[in-house]
């Protein structure tokens, strides 16, 4: 009963540590979110397997952790607020070619950011870039001027 | 015959930004979202420095020592202890505790039950079971002599307890366990 108590908390802590960590631009795996995800990922789990490591623990937790993200993806669908504290909101980095740094600044991404997304999506400068949009998993669309 | 499909003509539920991307920016959302951040991270600044100074236990804050009057027993415990985290209750014996030889340690049953005494060091001679706690005799050669009781929570919540030596004034202290 306890564990799965644990499993929520952790679960909702983990969910709000990720959320509050900066989206990282260009949304790939990197080593060090390696380092992060199977450090918080063991850390968590010694908290929410207390002293009992069971395979009937094991096994309610599992499924406390699945029921948990079945319901919060089930309440993304429903409602974009949910969506939007979850997820975040796709945010605009290029207005008509002129940053806007107030984003990019408080979401923590550079100009060289803006050119590696140019260049993957086959623009050679981000002078030809109309509009940059961040989204909500971390990637970078880009529009290029018509 | 298989009903006809129902159809519904794809278009953008998400408000265009500058009229031409359909993007559904909500910039006050994200104004908002970054002062919570920001109230975030400085409560996980407060929370680390907390753990650091030991208010979570384990530390120089949680540590805490009591006294009887004639200083009979010195006891050293932790004010803040964490479920299923090893802990040690220290009982000082003074000159005053012993008598013929031997001293006589009462600790009330929460001790056992509700902060989990694992093993009691060294072993004492007897053990008696009361109604509401344990007494335990110890022969003693030379004072101070140090009692150890290994701790460790099996729950949380805040526990009371109390140890009294043969002789003196009982000690009660609290103890607040983290999950």
């Amino acid at each position: 009963m306890v564990s799965v108590l644990y499993a929520v908390a952790g679960y909702f802590f983990l969910l709000l540590t990720v959320r509050v960590l900066k989206r990282r631009a260009g949304s790939g795996i990197s080593m060090l979110d390696f380092v992060l995800i199977f450090l918080i990922g063991g850390v968590i789990i010694l908290g929410t397997m207390a002293q009992d490591r069971s395979m009937t623990n094991a096994t309610c937790i599992v499924i406390t952790i699945g029921f948990l993200h079945r319901t919060v993806a089930w309440a993304k669908s429903k409602s974009p607020k949910v969506g939007a504290l979850v997820d975040g909101v796709p945010l605009v980095l290029l207005d008509r070619g002129k940053a806007r740094r107030e984003v990019m600044d408080h979401m923590r991404i550079t100009d060289l950011d803006l050119e590696i997304a140019a260049r993957a999506a086959r623009v050679p400068s981000t002078d030809q870039v109309d509009y940059a949009v961040l989204e909500r998993n971390g990637s970078i669309s880009i529009f290029p001027r018509q | 015959m298989s009903a006809s499909p129902i159809t519904k003509r794809v278009q953008d539920d998400v408000p265009r930004y500058n009229d031409e991307v359909a993007v559904g920016e909500d910039l006050e959302f994200q104004r908002r979202w970054w002062k919570f951040e920001n109230a975030v991270w400085i409560l996980f600044g407060i929370i680390i420095v907390c753990d650091v100074l030991g208010v979570f236990g384990r530390g120089w804050l949680a540590r805490a020592k009591a006294t009887t009057r004639d200083h009979a027993v010195v006891l050293s415990y932790e004010r803040m202890e964490r479920a299923f985290t090893p802990a040690i209750l220290d009982l000082e014996i003074g000159q005053n505790a012993i008598r013929n030889g031997q001293v006589t340690v009462y600790v009330s049953g929460s001790v056992v039950k509700e902060l989990g005494a694992a093993r009691i060091s060294p072993q004492p001679m007897t053990s008696t079971i009361g109604s509401s706690g344990y007494t335990y005799v110890f022969p003693v050669t030379s004072s101070p002599g140090t009692i150890q009781i290994a701790l460790s929570p099996p729950s949380a919540g805040l526990r009371h307890f109390r140890v009294q030596v043969a002789g003196s004034e009982p000690i009660d202290a609290s103890v607040l366990v983290f999950p």
